[in-house]
């Protein structure tokens, strides 16, 4: 018996050993092609000279290099200074990494109007740049709440207090991150935190009670652009959700849920705000708290939106802009 | 803070109350330890000299370990243990802290199965679950070991187990021919938590059938598989990796001598279910060995032969004690730049931050500063070759062992690296030679490793040397009382390449790395002996790190330590 298993566990080590096959392979990148100087093999394109993004069109970067590099494509608008970055770390640049869909990293939007893009290498000094030119915007898809493009909307609610320095305006400059127009809030109200609102009742909208956004709040996305202003007191932009849960047309704040999304300006410049509604939570005086009402967040029974922007009373003068409110679906905006 | 006092508080009283009974059936168990620590650092910037970072730092902490084990009836046993830890400074809440240390239930059932819930210490094999300690010194001097005890204690090591926590259950069957016993083993333990949104319920389970056919005979099939539970969270992809393994040993007598021979096969599967850009690793590992054991010279020689697939994953066995990446306790940050100080040999030696309690998922990173040539272990994908040993064990404890191993796939280029690590430890009683009654003993090490890759192409060359000398000594001049010294020195030169690895353990970048490192580590210390669990110990070291580089600034760490311990 012992020396059976003996003969059976040596028979099965040495068929063991003799069954690994050659590798004629390495694991990860080439080092040879890693440490080698840098060419590149095929030159720096773009696939299409004009290109109109609003029949959802797509412009593909392409080049090939002797290596794996880190590189940058910066794509800058003529006229809008729009920026879009797209990097990677490849030996190839084609469809599966740089595709450009009329997107920005950097505000504002682009408009039609001739693009340059600038290739960089890491630790390469020499950049390539090709050219295109936007002959149709990126179309935003989703439900628009306010672009303020037609200013205040009929319908909408708006308060402003009665403090120094005011402005709750729609105004029209070359800061305006889309279109033209943009919400301008500033002011100083030394007696509370709030210097203005505007309230988004579904019914502003249409004749439904409720927005027309879906029922699973794991597609809904919330989206909005916020411009920091420099050199000024950190504003709170506040986000109200309320629901109309019992569907009966107006919203009880005793007994149905509202949701909240709350917004510190620390920054400088636009940035894009996106939540998704399942990750809303219920604030009170800023603090979570637990929502009165069911406590599911349903986006199909939003009935009203309110934006409020706020300021601690003892910091003084605050300030910050407003454009783009949009729900998105299935992930964040991409403007 | 108050509230959990009034339940410890409550709980002694419960157990006051058990305490008094008859028959005793609760004791207490634990331990308490007291460290002050004195710590300078000395900065030798080539850039600039140091002027922000704080030299000096004391401080140190009082701690009870009280466990308090319940047995309601001969079959069951519940241990709860906490601790109190009080920072030195920190009164009623401001750096006192109050912790459950340990909690597990274990018992009988039928006097048959052993089960035991809660914490648990769980070791399979060197392949499925083993904890390798495999940067550890192999013959560290007392005066260090002192310290690295510590860190075992607080990371719950016993030898090579894992913390884990979880179920375990273990019973076995007896025969009356051909075979002796069935053995069987299974635990279910949790790896991590879910938090309902992004992160799976994670598992490890395991289980082993050991079939002793006598005394000289036995075999297992192991398992230990790690999985994600489908449904804690909406994303459908789900990590397994599954190790299977057969082991089986054989021991014979020739003549007054010992012959044994064991081996280990098995394979393992790593992957994510929905994700198409994981891949499916799938791979096979040997570790086979025999022993002579000559009784007449005390000696033990030992030939084996290893090979571990480039593609074998098993968390269990290469999840590394050692985490590089967290900051040290004492001067993380130095230079004006405030740079991240490196781990250190004064960090590996005494520091229990950098110790991992538990397995990890996440393939942690080797650090070939101190161990290049086998960071994982025995359980080191991508090795193959053989190695031997002499252990001669009368009054000296001697043992040379030698590791000659090569990759089986090339990193980066089809030129494969050649390992080779050569080991000689020996612990000399001189107190035998002296023919004196009071301890003598002195502790001497070395460890090469060596690592080669000769290629075509010159920038894909790797020659990598990684020494360590030890020596220690420990005197008992008095009863009781004894002087101790020890010396570490660990230098690692050479040029070699680093590979980042993805999420997947997949390789997608080399750094070549040029090093210089030379660290060295004196040490003096004193230590009374109360009792064999009881000790007072003061300890004087100085730490010196130097980078003939220049990548990282020089730097010495002196540091002066009073501990006290017990257990109880």
């Amino acid at each position: 018996m012992e020396k059976n298993l003996s003969i059976l566990l040596c028979a099965i080590l040495f068929f063991s050993i003799s069954c690994r096959k050659n590798k004629t392979q390495f694991d990860g990148p080439s080092i040879n092609e890693i440490y080698s100087d840098f060419k590149i093999i095929d030159s720096f394109k773009i696939n299409k000279d004009s290109v109109n993004f609003t029949n959802a069109e797509t412009a593909v970067f392409s080049a090939k290099f002797n290596k794996i590099v880190d590189w940058t494509i910066s794509i800058y608008g003529a006229t809008s200074k729009a920026t879009k970055i797209i990097s990677g770390s490849s030996k190839q640049i084609d469809i599966s990494n740089a595709t450009w869909n009329g997107s920005s990293t950097v505000f504002p939007i682009f408009n039609t109007e001739n693009c340059k893009a600038i290739l960089r290498v890491k630790d390469v000094t020499d950049s390539f740049m090709v050219s295109t030119k936007i002959v149709g915007t990126k179309k935003l898809d989703g439900f628009m709440i306010a672009d303020f493009e037609t200013g205040i909307k009929t319908g909408w609610t708006k308060f402003a207090q009665t403090g120094a320095n005011m402005d709750f305006q729609v105004k029209s400059d070359s800061l305006a991150p889309e279109g033209k127009k943009y919400l301008s809030m500033a002011g100083t109200v030394e007696w509370g935190w709030l210097i203005g609102l505007i309230d988004f009742p579904a019914k502003a909208y249409g004749t439904s009670p409720v927005f027309p956004l879906g029922t699973n709040p794991n597609s809904e996305y919330f989206n909005c652009l916020i411009y920091g202003v420099p050199s000024t007191n950190p504003s709170l932009v506040l986000f109200q959700f309320r629901e109309d849960e019992n569907e009966n047309g107006t919203f009880d704040a005793n007994t149905e849920d509202e949701y909240d999304y709350q917004v510190t300006v620390d920054w400088v410049g636009w940035k894009l705000i996106s939540v998704k509604y399942a990750d809303l939570g219920y604030l009170v005086n800023g603090a979570p708290a637990t929502p009165k009402g069911n406590g599911l967040r349903d986006p199909n029974k939003l009935t009203k939106i309110s934006m409020l922007h706020l300021a601690d009373p003892n910091d003084g003068f605050a300030s910050s802009k407003l454009d783009l409110i949009i729900f998105t679906q299935n992930g964040p905006l991409q403007p | 803070m108050i509230k959990k006092i009034n339940i410890l508080i409550l709980l002694m009283f419960v157990v006051n109350v058990c305490y008094s009974q008859k028959e005793r059936k609760v004791t207490f168990v634990g331990g308490a330890r007291s460290v002050m620590t004195n710590n300078r650092l000395v900065v030798n910037d080539t850039i600039a000299e140091d002027t922000s970072t704080a030299k000096r730092n004391t401080g140190g902490y009082a701690l009870i370990d009280l466990g308090v084990n319940i047995k309601p009836n001969k079959n069951t046993e519940i241990l709860g243990m906490f601790r109190i830890k009080n920072n030195f400074g920190g009164f009623w809440g401001s750096g006192v802290t109050f912790d459950v240390r340990q909690l597990y239930m274990k018992g009988v059932v039928a006097n048959a199965l052993r089960y035991q819930l809660g914490d648990l210490n769980l070791k399979q094999t060197a392949f499925t679950l083993f904890n390798h300690h495999a940067d550890a010194i192999d013959s560290l001097p007392t005066v260090f070991n002192l310290q690295r005890n510590i860190v075992n204690y607080e990371k719950f090591y016993q030898k090579n187990t894992w913390r884990m926590q979880g179920a375990n259950v273990d019973f076995g069957i007896s025969f009356k021919n051909i075979i002796k016993e069935i053995n069987f083993t299974g635990f279910t333990t949790r790896i991590n938590a879910t938090n309902f949104s992004s992160v799976p319920e994670r598992l490890m389970s395991g289980a082993v059938i050991q079939i002793v056919q006598s005394n000289k005979l036995s075999a297992s099939y192991n398992i230990n598989s790690v999985y994600d539970v489908k449904g804690t969270v909406l994303d459908s992809n789900s990590f397994t990796n599954k190790v299977q393994t057969i082991d089986a040993s054989y021991t014979t007598k020739i003549k007054e001598n010992n012959l044994t021979i064991a081996a280990e096969i098995g394979n393992s599967h790593y992957a994510y279910s929905v994700d198409t850009l994981a891949p499916h690793l799938k791979d096979y590992f040997i570790h086979a060995s025999a022993s002579y054991k000559i009784a007449k010279y005390h000696t033990k020689a030992t030939i084996g032969y290893l090979e571990v697939g480039p593609e074998f994953r098993s968390i269990g066995a290469q999840s590394k004690d050692i985490n590089y990446n967290t900051l040290p306790v004492y001067y993380d940050r130095y230079t004006n730049a405030q740079n991240i100080r490196p781990i250190a040999l004064i960090d590996l030696i005494s520091n229990d931050n950098i110790y991992n309690r538990t397995v990890s998922s996440k393939l942690l990173s080797e650090n070939a500063w101190y161990n290049n040539a086998m960071p994982y272990g025995l359980a080191t994908f991508n090795r193959v070759g053989a190695y031997g040993s002499i252990h001669y064990k009368k009054d000296i404890d001697a043992v040379v062992s030698y590791y000659n191993l090569n990759e089986i796939k090339g990193q980066g280029t089809l030129a494969l690296q050649n390992f080779s690590i050569l080991k000689c430890n020996a612990k000399i009683p001189l107190q035998v030679y002296l023919k004196t009654a009071k301890k003598l003993e002195v502790q001497l090490g070395t460890q090469m490793q060596n690592t080669n890759r000769t290629s075509a192409v010159e920038i894909e060359n790797v020659t990598f040397k990684n020494t360590q000398y030890t020596a220690g000594i420990n005197w008992e001049v008095f009863p009781n009382f004894e002087l101790m010294a020890g010396l570490v020195s660990q230098n690692a030169i050479g040029t070699h390449f680093i590979a980042d690895r993805n999420v997947y353990t997949e390789v997608t970048y080399f750094h070549q790395n040029k090093l210089d490192i030379q660290q060295q580590m004196k040490a003096v210390g004193l230590m009374y002996h109360f009792s064999p669990k009881i000790y007072l110990n003061t300890i004087y070291q100085q730490s010196k790190f130097v980078d003939g580089n220049k990548q990282f600034a020089d730097f010495n760490i002196n540091q002066f330590n009073i501990i006290y311990n017990m257990l109880f």
